[in-house]
């Protein structure tokens, strides 16, 4: 818009006016370490990424040597990677459990539940805190002889599940921690999407003689879906990176790769077995994974994603 | 329509403190497990209230670990990083609100763009790039970076001051106050309580960063509060001091904590406000 509107200004006079140029000249300036921090800190990194895929290059030996596609049809036979992926792909699984308990959560708030401020401050409590202090407390909690969950699910059964040795299990206890730690955060969004829905729509709806079931169905869930869109798609970006966990709860990726991610595979391929080059092969197709979920995210968002009147 | 408690909301009201008991359990155990004597922990059935109560751990964590340097380190980061950002941020937020400069929608498309690509594609470029600078193993690649920019802050802010009024910038160059002064006497005052709610974002984000010290750094004099507690980790759990691990846990939360305590206020209620909606 503003693009436009300064070009059909150069139109009509010739060339911009001292205090436009100054204008410019001022929010260029004001942007410039935003600009800096692009190219040197985003682009450079970004293309040395993809460049660095196609040279069989490690930290040890400083000579490059390009390898062409070599690093890529590696990558399709690692069948390590494709366990990476598998791992990556499971920890999408906290995304609808957390989302659904924050819109409980946001929408009882939103009703005005007694003591709703101080549950609030408890929900976000998990969000603030470190996530190492974190894995360090559910190392402990989910101690398979001695843990506190151990010993209240052996109330019910004879062999509770044995968490850190497992990888079943350990990636069941990472589901349960990340979808633990987000429910407050992500109710944060829904309590303001719902303050945002103008009351008359309810008023109205009741006047049609809507129950309140009907109310939440038809009126609610529609007009806060750009909400839940946006924490889709956020929440997308952020579990498909999931590192901290993997590294904490698996030092070595789990018994048979189990448990390792895609994030955790190249930092070990980079800085444990020097494989930079690999390592970069892997980054660029991993981010190039995540760009067309992101792209496909926005396709399909027409079909249900409410715009606005 | 008379208004009487009714029964949905007692069964919502249940619903909600079960899941502020499941929120809390974790760090009530994590502060139980820090005041035990250490053979204390393997008691079954598991000892809620210690007996005795003790402190010990809470002074051995200074000497056990490498936790003090980590906390140094980790303030000399948070506190460069906070002022330096806020201020970079803000300004560009003012630049992209209230300015018009040439570029200006392609190098707000551009920023746009560094939100979708993961961390990790940038990371083992930056590490050979600090490598060659020779930032591997100092606190540079953690501070520069991150006071630069950051871009979420600068589209919450962006949003932010796009609802202020333009008149203001009118009004202060008619006085003949400069681009500069107008942002920094007129438009970040009156963005206080949006500055308060991202530093407390910020501070949470750079205290809590363990991705960026793990692979940049290696030496102890230089890890940050998160590496060094994640030091105290031993994956053979019987052999881990574990009251001492608490403890240094209770200890790399409690900062954040209490800042989030003392602002909840503007921390909610600025992002009710400014309405995201994605």
């Amino acid at each position: 818009m503003d693009c436009m509107n300064a070009r059909s200004k150069d139109k009509k006079g010739k060339g911009k006016s001292k205090l436009e140029r100054r204008e410019g000249l001022a929010g260029l300036l004001f942007v410039s370490p935003t600009i800096i921090y692009f190219i040197v800190f985003f682009l450079l990194p970004l293309v040395v990424c993809v460049y660095a895929s196609f040279t069989n290059w490690n930290i040890l030996s400083p000579n490059r040597i390009f390898v062409g596609t070599l690093n890529y049809e590696k990558l399709f036979m690692d069948p390590k990677f494709w366990k990476a992926l598998k791992n990556t792909l499971f920890m999408l699984i906290p995304i609808p459990i957390y989302i659904t308990f924050a819109l409980l959560f946001a929408y009882a708030c939103h009703k005005n539940i007694l003591g709703q401020k101080v549950f609030r401050a408890i929900y976000y409590l998990p969000y603030i805190s470190s996530i190492v202090a974190l894995t360090l407390i559910w190392m402990w909690l989910f101690n398979s002889q001695y843990g506190l969950v151990n010993s209240f699910l052996s109330l019910f059964v004879d062999n509770p599940p044995s968490w850190l040795s497992d990888p079943f299990w350990t990636k069941w206890m990472i589901v349960i921690m990340i979808s633990w730690k987000l429910i407050g955060f992500t109710s944060i969004y829904y309590i303001a999407a719902l303050k945002s829905i103008p009351k008359s729509y309810y008023e109205a709806a009741q006047i049609d003689g809507a129950g309140p079931r009907q109310q939440f169905f038809k009126i609610t869930l529609p007009l806060i879906t750009p909400t839940t869109f946006y924490l889709l798609v956020i929440g997308m970006i952020g579990s498909l990176q999931t590192f901290v966990e993997v590294q904490m709860f698996a030092p070595d990726g789990g018994r048979g790769y189990g448990v390792g991610t895609i994030v955790f595979y190249i930092w070990q391929k980079a800085f444990s077995s020097s494989q930079m080059g690999y390592a970069c092969a892997i980054a660029t197709v991993f981010g190039l994974f995540i760009l067309v979920v992101t792209v496909v995210q926005f396709t399909v968002s027409r079909k249900w994603v409410f715009e606005g009147d | 329509m008379k208004k009487k408690i009714s029964p949905v909301r007692i069964i919502i009201f249940i619903i909600l403190l079960i899941g502020a008991i499941t929120m809390i359990v974790p760090f009530a155990w994590m502060l139980s497990t820090s005041l035990k004597e250490a053979n204390l922990v393997y008691t079954i059935p598991p000892q809620w209230i210690p007996q005795p109560v003790d402190w010990k751990n809470y002074v051995e964590i200074w000497t056990a670990s490498n936790l003090l340097t980590g906390i140094k380190n980790s303030c000399i980061i948070s506190v460069s990083v906070l002022v330096f950002c806020t201020f970079t941020s803000s300004m560009a937020a003012f630049a992209f609100s209230k300015l018009s400069f040439p570029f200006k929608n392609a190098i707000f498309v551009m920023l746009l763009t560094t939100i979708m690509v993961p961390l990790v594609v940038l990371l083992v470029p930056l590490f050979v790039i600090y490598t060659k600078i020779g930032w591997i193993d100092t606190l540079l690649p953690m501070i520069v970076p991150a006071s630069m920019c950051n871009i979420n802050i600068i589209f919450f802010l962006r949003q932010y001051m796009t609802g202020l009024p333009k008149e203001l910038l009118d009004a202060a160059k008619i006085d003949g106050c400069g681009y500069f002064s107008a942002y920094w006497r007129i438009y970040l005052p009156l963005c206080k309580p949006a500055i308060v709610a991202n530093v407390i974002m910020l501070f949470m984000i750079t205290w809590n960063d363990y991705f960026g010290p793990l692979v940049f750094t290696h030496s102890e004099s230089k890890q940050n509060i998160q590496v060094a507690i994640a030091m105290l980790n031993s994956h053979y759990i019987q052999q881990t001091d574990i009251p001492l691990m608490m403890a240094a846990s209770l200890i790399a939360i409690l900062p954040v904590l209490i800042l989030f305590i003392i602002c909840q206020k503007y921390f909610t209620e600025t992002f009710v406000m400014t309405g995201i909606k994605g």
